[in-house]
């Protein structure tokens, strides 16, 4: 196994080690359910769509999931001095934040997988609630991929650029957020910054895949944000070398 | 280079910002050698061997391991050492046996060697009692233990270690420094220290750094005589003399001996009340043994113990590192800095 694959095997480990995966878990499936099935209004749109869920994860990840997440990928491993001991074995510093970065995301799909359960259970067992239109939730999920990769890349560069755990959240936790509510300023906006906002806001960009509808330009930005957040995190680790 | 030099640096210099943590650090170990690289805290020990396991770059100079360059090279020269840093970080969360099996994942050990070499290193690290144990969960001594058996894990040549003992009590100590030695029968090590007994204990050689500058290289018993005195430690009975002859005070057997030809400086020592315990410096090449002896003979004080002595490492570092109490360590970077070089080289 590549050094890599090793580092995010134990990373994707450790947080079963400690009770953080169980608590993010349960929280984020309980508020999940909350939001969509008691304030949501999903028994009053009365149709076979899961559109809610796919609006509503998204926003569960980036205020809890990926901050609380990623806060301590190498914050934590700087300040108990461990990153010294990791990155002295043979491995690039490449291999570490990629390492760093799958097995996050590890964790963060395994918790999207898991939504599954939701369509699963009401539209095909032990409930039939009606045919489901499969399209949009696929579509749905891919969307979902593309936008915890983006978001976990985010929050492992807020990382790197840290020492403290608290810190990188609360960062991690601004940044997404502003990033998913950018349409929503940008239209008290106008001019260059109002079509940046637009540009960058992530629910926007998730629009499309909520309503089943694949848009390359939005696969592009989300596997470009992601790239930009890894280099950079890459370039922010390697800058202990020479400062 | 010759094969036989393990670890090489030459000309290292670090700068954090306007301060110069290493300045022109040149040194070689050969193979098979335990090398104790001294310094009080701060002086960049671990700055050095930071820059020989390729966590950090020099500003300044180069160097190789095994043949590996640390700038071409840093896989190379991870792939060949064994590196235990400060404190041993770990992963807390981890069991003593995952933490190795991780370790030994990462440098690319199949299954059938990392049992090989687990076996091994629990032996010589004795962790056999603490194999499933969490790490977070260990005492100190154990911990640098597990530390020790992860440098070990792929059977290195070459060992880093930084401070492994510090922090630890007087047994835990002792034993981490038998496990070094035992270590170090067939192996290069270059161990960091500011505490002179271990260095004494467990290496041959040693290297003195202050403030980030090489003051002593060589054999311990080439350093302790580098500041070219010789010690006396003289002892003589308080209470009882030759008969007609009254037993010294302390003032005069001080100015007794500071009297002798050569004397360099006396100074007391505490002992109980029936003695006085007084240590001489001399110079290195007179012997002043007879001449103390005469002159206690002559008074008809009772002489009950001379020792001749090289000065203690401790005294000698001392000396060579004395200044760096006032943190004063990391001068501002000169301009002219390239033209002294010479001038600071001992």
């Amino acid at each position: 196994m590549s050094p890599m694959m090793t580092i995010a095997k134990r990373e994707f480990r450790s947080y079963f080690d400690s009770p953080l995966a169980y608590v993010v878990m349960c929280l984020t499936f309980l508020l999940l359910g909350l939001a969509i099935f008691l304030y949501g209004g999903f028994w009053q749109i009365d149709r076979a769509s899961l559109r809610l869920l796919f609006e509503f994860t998204p926003v569960g990840l980036s205020i809890l999931v990926v901050p609380v997440v990623t806060m301590r990928l190498i914050a934590e491993e700087r300040r108990s001095g461990t990153l010294e001991m990791l990155i002295t074995l043979p491995v690039n510093d490449s291999d570490v934040i990629m390492g760093k970065f799958l097995g996050a995301l590890g964790l963060v799909l395994t918790l999207v997988v898991a939504t599954a359960l939701y369509p699963l259970a009401m539209f095909w067992y032990p409930w039939n609630l009606g045919p489901l239109d499969s399209g949009p939730i696929w579509a749905g999920y891919v969307g979902l991929v593309l936008f915890s990769a983006a978001s976990v890349a985010i929050g492992l560069l807020v990382s790197t650029v840290t020492e403290s755990q608290a810190v990188a959240f609360f960062v991690t936790f601004f940044v997404l957020l502003v990033l998913w509510f950018a349409e929503a300023a940008a239209t008290r906006v106008s001019g260059d910054l109002g079509t940046t906002l637009n540009f960058i806001c992530f629910q926007s960009r998730l629009e499309g895949f909520t309503r089943g509808l694949i848009d390359s330009r939005d696969v592009i930005f989300f596997l470009s944000v992601t790239a930009v957040a890894l280099v950079t995190a890459f370039r922010a680790l390697e800058r202990r070398k020479w400062s | 280079m010759s094969t036989d030099v393990m670890i090489s640096a030459s000309g290292l210099t670090k700068t954090f910002g306007s301060v110069r943590a290493l300045d022109k650090v040149t040194f070689e170990v050969n193979r098979g050698e335990v090398v104790g690289f001294l310094g009080p805290n701060g002086a960049g020990k671990s700055t050095t061997m930071r820059i020989l396991t390729c966590f950090i770059s020099p500003s300044a100079g180069s160097a190789q391991v095994h043949g590996h360059d640390v700038f071409d090279d840093p896989l190379g020269v991870r792939r060949v050492i064994g590196y235990l840093p400060q404190r041993a970080p770990l992963y807390g969360d981890m069991s003593v046996r995952e933490y190795l099996a991780f370790a030994a994942e990462i440098r690319g050990l199949d299954e059938a060697n990392f049992n090989k070499r687990l076996t091994r290193v629990i032996e010589v690290c004795g962790l056999a009692q603490s194999l499933d144990k969490q790490i977070s969960h260990l005492s100190h001594g154990y911990r640098q233990r597990v530390g020790l058996g992860q440098a070990l894990i792929h059977d290195p040549p070459i060992l880093i270690l930084d401070e492994p003992t510090s922090d630890l009590d007087p047994n835990e100590k002792a034993e981490v420094l038998k496990y070094i030695k035992e270590i170090g029968k067939d192996r290069t090590i270059l161990l960091s220290t500011h505490n002179l007994a271990e260095v004494e204990e467990a290496c041959a050689r040693a290297i003195i750094v202050s403030k980030g500058r090489v003051v002593a290289d060589g054999a311990l018993d080439e350093i302790r005589s580098k500041t070219g005195n010789v010690r006396y430690m003289v002892t003589v009975d308080e209470k009882n003399a030759e008969s007609g002859h009254t037993a010294p005070k302390a003032n005069e057997l001080s100015s007794a001996l500071a009297a002798l030809p050569g004397a360099m400086k006396v100074k007391e020592h505490p002992t109980d009340e029936n003695a006085h315990k007084f240590e001489l410096a001399g110079p290195e090449g007179k012997d002043l043994r007879a001449e103390i002896f005469r002159m206690m003979v002559q008074k008809g004080w009772t002489l009950l113990e001379l020792r001749r002595d090289a000065q203690s490492l401790d005294t000698v570092f001392r000396e060579l590192t004395r200044g760096d109490e006032r943190l004063d360590r990391g001068r501002p970077v000169q301009d002219d800095d390239d033209n002294d070089a010479s001038k600071d080289k001992e």
